[in-house]
């Protein structure tokens, strides 16, 4: 362990490879970064400075690990990867550079307890993972641990599992795949984090563990599709678990699929005016728009806005990149209140989302500006549920 | 059995709390065990503090030296070996303080006897001393059993007893000829008394307290608006003073403040004893905790088992309705 | 500097319900993750500061009846440079006197500056061990640390007593202080650093060697039977819907003249 201000050979190392050297220092991605003008988290800086890390300039002092306690500002948005001309990827930088800080154990505190429980627990919340599967009592849901083999797993994910808002996420679900007779089975007590902000966080080696973790409950109960609520876990699942032989989908994507095959029977019309909002782990990091914008407009009687910044510019809630878990010091507000403002010019009266964390924090944006008469925030399969089987779950 | 012997804790010239609620417990056992009650106040210019005493035991013990002005572990322990030695009470009973932690287990050593710390309740059967305490936070208590010995020590913790004064005045004795050693190896500074701050938490009618179950900074907006919607000030328990998330003014428990506030709304806070110690006294409790079993909910009078983040934002929007904002 | 920190491994259990086994006299662990104890966590993360401040070297020394690599391992990666393992089944049985004979019997031939305490045990709360150990080792003590200063071969320790009161005691080294939660910010272990930890040195004890025999404890101290508490008073849980609830609070409020009703 160091303590050292300056970076260590092996820490180098982490960084060593990285695009840094091919930034222009044009400064898109800091004009396209959501908390430059709240917090300053200024990537073209952070380029920079990544730079002289590695090759210190002569002329001036080192570079000290003070210098980029910013990094845990990022949400991970992806927007300064989309609008950098070189594909320097600059949320790398801040990754590694994360890791390095990890790797130091030199992480604020909110965020090492929420890493700490996930190892121990396998969730943030430190809360017992005898609690997981909760939300599914009295649904008669199939776990995989009872049916030993299982064709489609419902990965749950750990705030929808949890928080009491957005386990209704799941009941939904839940609720429409039984009443389309669709067979499914969940991992309950089983399924521990997926790890996409914890490889956001550069904990590389608890993600691995994470990761081992659920692939071998995939193979041992001979999984062949998984759909998350999450589109975090859909990331991780899809893009960095490697799973050869399973299909991953968002749970949008499997619902439009439904939608296309005539499998959905709608009951009730909801007649409402519904404003999409892109959560950027679907939009921005893999390019998903159309699934859930078609679910919404199959919805009888359902109004379908386009909101002004939406698709790849769609604006990040600020909860991605392990923010949920750390306050900036003195940042004055969150990139929610933008969203929910130009929700409510658009005059739309529900506001679609496809995330958890958007689901939790566009409804906390929703209650700080006081306007929950006039806008409500659902989740795509919440409001999808609610024209199936008629009443809100 | 013949005696029970109570340790006196004072602080800047008045006797505490907790020395007339464990004298009042142990008058209780001495009563039932046909015993003498015999207390002992350690200090320098403590007349006027044994006098005090004399209304709750049979005998105070008086010792006075410069040395003893302040708690010294090292000086009670040799005051208190003596008289244990030469009196050879069944039971001693001393204060669960930061100073009473810091003696009796040493004591305990020192005499070779077995001591059973921070009990709720104790009775004295066939030579055997029975505890009640709490475990795991409070989640569990346990009766325990201390045997194999002529005298047991237990420290008590406070607020368990209500604390009684007797008409009769006991004796006060004043020991001499006890020849205390230097103990150059440990010196007392000073004490320190809190600073006096901004809010004063122990005169509020009305008190919003967080705890570990608000998460972090980032929600603390929401207890504000709780707070300033109904009028109250912020409070704390001890895991947001270690998060630094509010400074340490704010903490009600054994270590911050003791509060008796018309309202206590305990916000995520599980209710583990030294922060319950502090506001259990709380006219009206109202406890929101996403953990049914939180020990919380045995001192409220009302209690919410649902997310807190679920609830505050409907209360808030509630009160505000009711008072026509 | 060379520091011992006594840790202990503990059954995490915030959030959980704890069920009691048929005699009564166990709580139900299976499947209960354990962790290092809060308060042993905060006097390693100070132990390991005076280290990287001061020189010298940190070990860990743990009892336990159940395997405590994962702690061990974690302390290692957090700072220590080695560990001292006792482990043993019989260990459940023993009182918080046995378990500190035997911390003594380890301790008592090494070569210490310091050694650092946790306050008190998450699980237990009994805060007995720390004072016991000094008592045993003949060394000067102190209690609920909540500053440490290094000054010419004593340890000047702030500590803290109740109602915001503090106390300045200073004691001579060799000594042993119990540390309160809150003195410092614990670093973050990551599992790759707790994997490389596995390099360093880990010592395991058993009792024999070290001359503790299973009959030299009659325990004198017994859990009879564990339960839940009883409510005190009556406290009223609020049920159904959220609003509804909410609705009934303010209910309360009005009727009970909270001010501003």
């Amino acid at each position: 362990m160091t303590t050292s201000s300056f970076l260590e050979k092996e820490e180098l190392k982490i960084i060593k490879d990285l695009n840094f050297n091919i930034c222009l220092q044009c400064g898109k991605c800091t004009a396209s970064c959501p908390l430059f003008q709240r917090t300053g988290l200024n990537p073209r800086t952070l380029m920079r400075k990544t730079l002289y890390f590695v090759f210190p300039l002569k002329t001036y002092p080192p570079l000290s690990l003070s210098e980029i306690d910013d990094v845990w500002d990022c949400t991970t948005c992806n927007n300064c990867v989309i609008r950098c001309p070189r594909d320097a990827k600059p949320v790398e930088t801040i990754l590694a550079l994360r890791t390095i800080l990890v790797e130091r154990g030199n992480v604020p505190s909110t965020i090492r307890e929420a890493l700490e429980s996930i190892y121990k627990l396998g969730n943030p919340f430190g809360i017992s993972n005898f609690k997981r599967a909760d939300w599914a009592r009295d649904l008669n849901i199939k776990k995989a641990s009872s049916e030993g083999k299982i064709d489609l797993l419902y990965f749950t994910g750990c705030i929808t599992s949890y928080d009491s808002r957005a386990q209704n996420i799941a009941r939904s679900m839940a609720t429409a795949l039984k009443i389309s007779e669709i067979d499914f089975s969940i991992l309950a007590e089983d399924e521990s984090c997926c790890g996409n902000e914890v490889h956001s966080l550069g904990e590389r080696g608890l993600f691995e563990i994470l990761m081992e973790k659920n692939i071998e409950l995939f193979q041992r109960y001979a999984v062949n599709k998984i759909i998350t609520t999450c589109p975090h876990c859909f990331n991780a699942l899809r893009n960095m678990y490697r799973l050869e032989d399973i299909e991953v989908q968002h749970h949008t994507q499997f619902l439009a699929d439904l939608i296309d095959k005539n499998a959905i029977a709608f009951s009730k019309n909801i007649e409402k005016r519904i404003a999409f909002h892109d959560p950027c782990y679907l939009a921005k990091h893999n390019n998903i728009f159309e699934e859930p914008r078609r679910i919404l407009e199959n919805v009888p009687g359902a109004i379908l806005l386009e909101l002004e910044h939406s698709r790849r510019n769609s604006l990040c809630c600020g909860c991605g990149g392990g923010r949920m878990w750390y306050e900036s010091p003195g940042e004055v507000s969150r990139p929610s209140e933008d969203r929910i403002k130009e929700t409510m010019d658009a005059g739309a009266e529900i506001l679609a989302v496809a995330c958890p964390f958007c689901l939790s924090e566009l409804e906390d944006a929703v209650k700080r500006m006081g306007c929950e008469d006039k806008l409500q925030v659902m989740d795509v399969a919440e409001i999808m549920c609610e024209a199936i089987a008629g009443s809100r779950i | 059995m013949k005696e029970i012997l109570i340790l006196a804790e004072h602080r800047m010239g008045k006797l505490r709390d907790i020395t007339f609620e464990v004298l009042t417990k142990g008058r209780e056992l001495a009563r039932k065990n046909n015993a003498r009650l015999t207390a002992v106040i350690i200090g320098h210019d403590i007349k006027h503090l044994a006098e005090e005493l004399a209304y709750y035991a049979d005998e105070v013990l008086i010792f006075e030296d410069q040395r003893v002005r302040e708690f010294h572990s090292e000086y009670y322990q040799q005051i208190l070996s003596s008289i244990i030695l030469d009196r050879k009470p069944e039971i001693i009973l001393i204060p669960h303080t930061s100073c009473g932690i810091e003696l009796a287990p040493s004591l305990a050593i020192k005499l070779n006897i077995p001591v059973i710390t921070d009990v709720l309740d104790a009775s004295f059967e066939n030579g055997q001393l029975i505890v009640i305490r709490e475990y795991f936070g409070g989640k569990l208590r346990a009766r325990v059993i201390l045997r194999g010995s002529s005298h047991y020590i237990a420290t008590i913790r406070a607020g368990i007893s209500k604390s009684e004064k007797s008409e009769v005045k006991g004796r006060i004795t004043e020991m001499r000829g006890l020849n205390l050693a230097d103990t150059p190896y440990k010196r007392v500074i000073e004490l320190t008394k809190p600073p006096p701050e901004a809010t004063d938490l122990t005169s509020a009618d009305v008190i919003v307290a967080v705890g570990r179950g608000i998460g972090d900074a980032k929600n603390l907006p929401l207890i504000e608006e709780l707070s300033r919607a109904i009028g109250g000030v912020i409070a704390c328990s001890r895991p947001i003073i270690d998060m630094r998330l509010l400074p340490k003014e704010r903490l009600v428990g054994l270590s911050g403040k003791v509060v008796k506030p018309k309202l206590y709304i305990a916000i995520g806070i599980s209710g583990q004893f030294y922060h319950v110690y502090g506001m259990m006294n709380s006219e009206l409790i109202v406890a929101i905790n996403k953990d049914p079993n939180a020990p919380i909910f045995n001192v409220a009078d009302y209690g919410i088992a649902r997310d807190i983040f679920e609830v505050l934002p409907r209360l808030i929007n509630k009160i505000r309705e009711i008072k026509g904002e | 500097m060379n520091i011992i920190v006594c840790v202990k491994s503990v059954p995490i259990t915030i959030g959980a319900e704890l069920m009691v086994d048929g005699s009564k006299k166990r709580v139900v662990l299976d499947g209960t993750p354990f962790d290092i104890n809060e308060w042993d966590e905060y006097a390693l993360e100070e132990a390991v500061r005076l280290k990287e401040r001061l020189g010298g070297n940190v070990t860990v020394v743990t009892v336990s009846s159940r395997n405590v690599d994962d702690v061990i391992l974690k302390c290692l990666a957090k700072g220590a440079d080695r560990a001292i393992k006792i482990v043993d089944e019989s260990i459940q049985e023993y009182d918080a006197y046995a378990v500190t004979r035997i911390l003594h019997a380890v301790i008592k031939n090494m070569n210490y500056d310091l050694i650092l305490c946790g306050a008190q045990a998450g699980d237990d709360g009994y805060a007995l061990i720390g004072v016991m150990l000094a008592s045993l080792l003949e060394i000067p003590y102190a209690t609920m640390a909540r500053k440490l200063e290094l000054i010419n071969g004593y340890v000047r320790v702030t500590r803290e007593l109740e109602e915001g009161f503090e106390e300045v005691v200073e004691v001579k080294l060799p000594a042993l202080l119990t540390i309160q939660t809150g003195i410092n910010e614990p670093r973050y272990a990551s599992i790759m650093s707790i994997r490389r930890a596995k390099q360093k040195d880990i010592i395991s004890l058993d009792l024999k060697s070290l001359g503790i025999i299973e009959s030299d404890f009659e325990n004198r101290i017994e859990i009879q039977e564990f339960f839940i508490p009883e409510k005190k008073k009556e406290c009223i849980m609020l049920h159904g819907d959220v609003d509804e609830i909410v609705t009934k609070v303010v209910e309360v409020l009005m009727q009970r003249g909270a001010r501003g009703f």
